[in-house]
C-alpha cells in the first residue's frame, strides 16, 4: 500500500511489574499496584500475543514496537493508549498512576522518538475530577499528547453530570477522549448485563458494547450539545451494534423528547461530530462480500479508524480492518479520519506526495 | 371537501375536542382559549387515532430553570395514544421532527354554529 | 374497522356453533394481559399467601416504574384508547382485548404473557403460579371459545426446581404455548447450568422459553448495567437490548444449547436488528479462541438460527427501504416473529409492521415463524365483524 496508514490504537507496556514505580513519588512509590498483565478476565494464555514475549513484557521495547509497526508493518504514525492496570479503590493513588504513566510515555516513548511517529495519549482517571482535570491542563501542551484516555470501566456512564468538567478541560485543548477497556478502574461492576461471564469470550465479545451506554449517555443527558467541540473515541470497536442501537434511539426519541428537550435533534446526528470508534478483531460481517455495503449503514465508514491493538492477542492488520472494503472506505478508515481527528495533517500530505 | 356542521359553539368550550366523521379516519376539532383548530385524526407514525390521545403542553429547553426545563405551548400539543409522539394542534406539525405532520383542516363559526371544511 | 363495540354482543347475536373458520395470517407474540384488580387476582393465591404477596400500607401505585415512560403517570404505559368501555384498565377485558386486536387490527392469534416479579424466590414462585392459574381461568377458559389466546406458564428464574414443576403442571393444558421467564436474574446469565432443571422441563414438553424485559420489578431486579445506568428510559430502553446480547452469548458460549439440544429461545421486545452483528462478533471470537470453548461444538450463529427467536416490536421507524435492505442481509427471516405489545405504548400496529419486511419473508415473520415454533393451527375461528379469508 502506498497510501498513509495510521494505527489509532496501540497498548505500550513496561518492561516488568515494578518499573512504574521509577515514575512514583516516595509517597506511592510503596503501594501495592496490579501487574502490567491483566487479572480481571486475563484471557487464558495471557492478553499478549506469545511470539512478543520476550525480554520484558510485550509492547515494551520502543524499538521492536517501532520495527513491528512501521517498518515490517505498513504504518506511518501510532497512536500510544497506554492501560492502567486494575481495580484500584483509592482514586487518589489511581491517579498516581495515571501520571507515572504519562510520565513514562514521554520519558520512554516519545520524547526519544525523533522520527515524530509516536503519539501519545493522557492518562487520566475519571473518578478523580479534579486529579483528572490537573492532568490534562499539565500535559496538554506536549505536542506529541494527541487525546486524553480513560478506562471503559465506570459506575456511571460518561453522559452523566459528574465527569462534565474533565471533558470540558479536554474539548478546550482540542483533545478527544479515548475510552478504552483496561484492567479494571475504581471498584467495578460485573461486565456483562446478565453479571459475570463463565469464559473469557463470553466476556472478551461483550465488553467493547458497553461503549454504546456511555455514547448513549453522552447524547441524551446533553454533553455534546453543550460541548460542540468535545469528541470521543471508543478503541475497542464494538461498533457494528451501533445501527441496529442507534436506530433505537432514534425512533423513541419521537416518544422521550419532552423528558430532556436538549436533545434538539435526532440522537444519530450527533455521530459524525462527535464520535469515533477503532476498528478490532471481532468486528464486521463474517462475510467479506458484506463488508461494504454494512459500513455504510450509520455511515460508519466515516466513524472508523484502523487499530491494531498491538500487542494484544487480538493484533489485525491493516488488511485485515479493511478487507472487502471500497476504496474510498479504505481511505478513510486507514488514515483519513484519523488524521482529521488528531490533526496529523502535515507528515501526511508529505508521504502522499 | 365540504363544509360541514359541527356543532353549537357552546358545546364545544375551550379546553373541549369533537370528533367529526370526515374523511377516512376522523378529523379532531379542537377549541384552544378560544380559537378553533382542526387535525386528522390518524398518527403520522403508525395510523394511531390521534385525538383519542392527551392534551397538554410540552417542555423545552431552559438552562436557567431548574430541571433545565420550561412548560409551554399549554393546552395545544396532541400526544399521540400510542408512542406519545407530540403535535402542535395548531400547526399539524411535530415538536420533534418538524417533517413530520398530521393534516389540518379549516374550522370556522358562523350563526353560533362551528363548521370544518374536510 | 368494525363498529362492533363488543364481541361478546355481536357473539350473543349469532346462533350456536355457527362461528366460521378463517385462515390465520397474524399470529402476535407479545401481548398483556392484566388482572382486572388486584382483589380479583388474589382470588387466586393460596390462602396463607394472599396477604403476603401484595404491598399492604398506604402504597396506591398498581405499577411501579423505575425508569419514566412517556407520560407514564397518565398512561401507567398503556395506549390511551385501550381502556375498555366497561371499566378496568387497557388489556384486563378479554372481549374488549379481542375486538381491539384480533378483529380490529386483525390479528389470529396472540401469545399472551402476563408481567409479574416478586422479590422473594418463594414468592416469586406463588405469584408467578397465581397468574397462570389466574390466566387459564381468565382468558383461556370460557373466554377462550374461539381459540385464539395462547398462554405462557410463568416461571420462576430463581427456583428453577419450583419452575419445573410449574411447567408441568401446566405443561399438558391445550393453550399453554410456552414458559416465561425474566431476564433480570440478578447476575446469573441463561447459559448458566442454573436454569438447566426449568430448560430441561420446557424442552421436554417441547414449550419454547421466552422471556421478557420487565419494567414493572422489585427494586433488586434492576439491571444494573456495567458501565453504570442511564438517567432515563429514553437510553436505558435503547441500551437494554445488551441484556438479551448478555444472554444470548452465555447460552451459546456456556454449552446450554449443547446440554438441552431441543430448547428453544424467545427474546421479546428486545428488538432483533442487532441479532446480526452479535452473530458475526460471536463467530469471529470462537474461530479465534476455540481451545477457550471447548463446549461450543458448532459455530455460534448456527446455535442462534437454530435454537433462538426474535420478536420483531418495537420495530425501528427508519428508512423503510434501508431496513428492508438490511434484514435481507441479516438473513434471520426464520427466527423472527412479529408482535404487536398490546396494549403498551410502544405497540406496533400490523398494518404498519408488515410493510416494513422485504416482501419474500412477510409471511413467515407475520405468521409462519410463530406458527412452526407454537404448533399452531392453520385456521380458528372468526369474531363477529371478521371476514374469512378468501383464497
Amino acid at each position: 500500500m502506498n497510501t498513509p496508514i495510521i494505527d489509532a490504537n496501540v497498548q505500550p507496556h513496561f518492561r516488568y511489574n515494578s518499573e512504574i514505580r521509577r515514575y512514583l513519588s516516595a509517597t506511592h512509590k510503596l503501594r501495592s499496584i496490579p501487574d502490567v498483565e491483566q487479572q480481571w478476565y486475563q484471557a487464558p494464555g495471557g492478553d499478549y500475543r506469545e511470539d512478543l514475549y520476550g525480554d520484558g513484557y510485550p509492547g515494551s521495547d520502543p524499538q521492536t514496537v517501532a520495527r513491528h509497526l512501521f517498518t515490517d508493518g505498513e504504518v506511518d504514525y501510532a497512536v500510544l493508549n497506554p492501560l492502567t492496570r486494575g481495580n484500584i479503590a483509592d482514586y487518589l493513588l489511581n491517579s498516581r498512576i495515571c501520571a507515572a504513566v504519562n510520565d513514562w510515555l514521554l520519558d520512554r516513548w516519545l520524547e526519544p522518538d525523533t522520527t515524530d511517529r509516536f503519539l501519545g495519549t493522557i492518562r487520566v482517571n475519571p473518578e478523580d475530577v479534579r486529579g483528572a482535570v490537573a492532568e490534562i491542563e499539565r500535559l496538554a501542551g506536549h505536542p506529541k499528547m494527541v487525546q486524553v484516555g480513560v478506562p471503559m470501566q465506570s459506575r456511571e456512564p460518561y453522559g452523566k453530570p459528574m465527569f462534565e468538567p474533565i471533558w470540558e478541560a479536554a474539548a478546550a485543548h482540542g483533545l478527544p477522549v479515548a475510552v478504552h477497556i483496561n484492567g479494571g478502574n475504581g471498584v467495578d461492576h460485573a461486565p456483562t448485563f446478565a453479571g459475570h461471564a463463565y469464559t473469557y469470550p463470553g466476556y472478551a465479545a461483550f465488553m467493547p458494547l458497553n461503549s454504546f451506554v456511555h455514547l448513549a449517555t453522552l447524547i441524551i443527558d446533553g454533553m455534546f450539545g453543550r460541548h460542540p467541540g468535545l469528541r470521543f473515541v471508543f478503541a475497542d470497536g464494538g461498533y457494528d451494534i451501533l445501527t441496529p442501537l442507534m436506530w433505537r434511539l432514534d425512533t423513541f426519541w419521537m416518544s422521550m423528547r419532552d423528558q430532556t428537550p436538549w436533545v434538539d435533534r435526532y440522537p444519530s446526528e450527533y455521530l459524525p461530530d462527535h464520535v469515533r470508534y477503532c476498528t478490532s478483531a471481532l468486528d464486521g460481517p463474517t462475510d467479506e462480500s458484506q463488508a461494504e455495503r454494512w459500513l455504510d449503514f450509520t455511515d460508519k465508514a466515516d466513524l472508523l479508524m484502523y487499530g491494531s491493538s498491538y500487542p494484544h492477542w487480538s493484533t489485525s492488520s491493516p488488511d485485515d480492518a479493511v478487507a472487502g472494503l471500497g476504496s474510498t472506505q479504505r481511505e478513510k478508515v486507514l488514515w483519513r479520519n484519523a488524521c482529521d481527528l488528531y490533526g496529523i495533517a502535515a507528515g501526511v500530505e508529505g508521504s502522499l506526495s | 371537501m365540504q363544509r360541514r356542521p359541527v356543532c353549537a359553539i357552546e358545546d364545544l368550550p375551550p379546553g373541549s375536542m369533537k370528533l367529526v366523521a370526515a374523511g377516512k379516519f376522523g378529523v379532531g376539532v379542537y377549541n384552544i382559549d378560544g380559537a378553533l383548530y382542526a387535525i386528522a385524526n390518524y398518527c403520522a407514525h403508525e395510523g394511531a387515532p390521534l385525538c383519542a390521545g392527551y392534551v397538554g403542553g410540552t417542555n423545552e429547553f431552559a438552562p436557567e430553570e431548574p430541571g433545565g426545563l420550561r412548560h409551554v405551548r399549554e393546552g395545544r400539543i396532541a400526544r399521540c395514544p400510542w408512542h406519545q409522539w407530540e403535535f402542535d394542534i395548531t400547526t399539524g406539525v411535530n415538536v420533534a421532527d418538524p417533517n413530520k405532520r398530521v393534516r389540518t383542516y379549516e374550522v370556522d363559526v358562523a350563526d353560533g354554529q362551528v363548521y370544518l371544511i374536510a | 374497522m368494525t363498529t362492533v363495540e363488543s364481541v361478546k354482543e355481536g357473539r350473543e347475536g349469532q346462533e350456536e356453533g355457527v362461528a366460521q373458520d378463517i385462515a390465520v395470517t397474524i399470529v402476535d407474540t407479545d401481548v398483556h394481559p392484566l388482572p382486572v384488580s388486584a382483589e380479583v387476582l388474589k382470588s387466586y393465591a393460596p390462602a396463607e399467601w394472599k396477604d403476603k404477596l401484595w404491598p399492604t400500607g398506604n402504597a396506591v401505585s398498581v405499577v411501579p416504574h423505575f425508569y419514566d415512560t412517556p407520560d407514564s403517570y397518565k398512561t401507567m404505559s398503556l395506549r390511551v384508547d385501550a381502556s375498555p368501555p366497561r371499566g378496568g384498565v387497557a388489556g384486563s377485558d378479554p372481549d374488549f382485548a379481542a375486538k381491539q386486536l384480533l378483529v380490529d387490527a386483525g390479528v389470529s392469534i396472540a401469545l399472551l404473557e402476563p408481567m409479574c416479579d416478586a422479590q422473594l424466590p418463594q414468592a416469586e414462585h406463588v405469584l408467578k403460579a397465581t397468574h397462570n392459574d389466574w390466566l387459564a381461568d381468565v382468558w383461556l377458559g370460557g373466554n377462550n371459545w374461539h381459540g385464539r389466546w395462547r398462554g405462557a406458564i410463568s416461571v420462576s428464574a430463581q427456583d428453577p426446581p419450583a419452575a419445573a414443576r410449574e411447567i408441568e403442571r401446566w405443561a399438558g393444558h391445550r393453550y399453554m404455548a410456552e414458559v416465561l421467564m425474566t431476564p433480570q436474574t440478578r447476575g446469573i446469565p441463561f447459559g448458566s447450568p442454573h436454569f438447566d432443571p426449568l430448560y430441561e422441563a420446557a424442552a421436554r414438553n417441547s414449550l419454547p422459553v421466552a422471556t421478557h424485559l420487565m419494567g414493572q420489578t422489585p427494586f433488586e431486579l434492576i439491571p444494573i448495567y456495567p458501565v453504570g445506568n442511564p438517567a432515563h428510559w429514553h437510553d436505558f430502553f435503547a441500551s437494554w437490548p445488551l441484556l438479551y446480547v448478555s444472554h444470548l452469548m452465555s447460552l451459546v458460549f456456556d454449552g446450554a444449547f449443547d446440554r438441552h439440544p431441543e430448547l428453544r429461545v424467545v427474546f421479546v421486545e428486545g428488538g432483533f436488528t442487532w441479532a446480526m452483528p452479535v452473530m458475526s462478533r460471536m463467530d469471529r471470537i470462537w474461530e479465534q479462541r476455540k481451545a477457550d470453548l471447548p463446549q461450543v461444538r458448532r459455530k455460534p450463529s448456527d446455535y442462534v438460527r437454530e435454537h433462538v427467536r426474535f420478536t420483531t416490536q418495537p420495530l425501528e421507524d427508519v428508512n423503510v427501504a434501508m431496513y428492508r435492505e438490511y434484514i435481507e442481509m441479516m438473513d434471520l427471516g426464520e427466527a423472527i416473529m412479529f408482535s404487536t405489545d398490546y396494549p403498551h405504548w410502544s405497540y406496533d400496529a400490523p398494518d404498519w409492521a408488515i410493510r416494513r419486511f422485504p416482501a419474500d419473508q412477510r409471511e413467515q415473520i407475520m405468521r409462519g415463524n410463530a406458527t412452526a415454533l407454537y404448533g399452531l393451527p392453520s385456521t380458528v375461528k372468526a369474531l363477529p365483524g371478521e371476514q374469512p379469508a378468501t383464497g
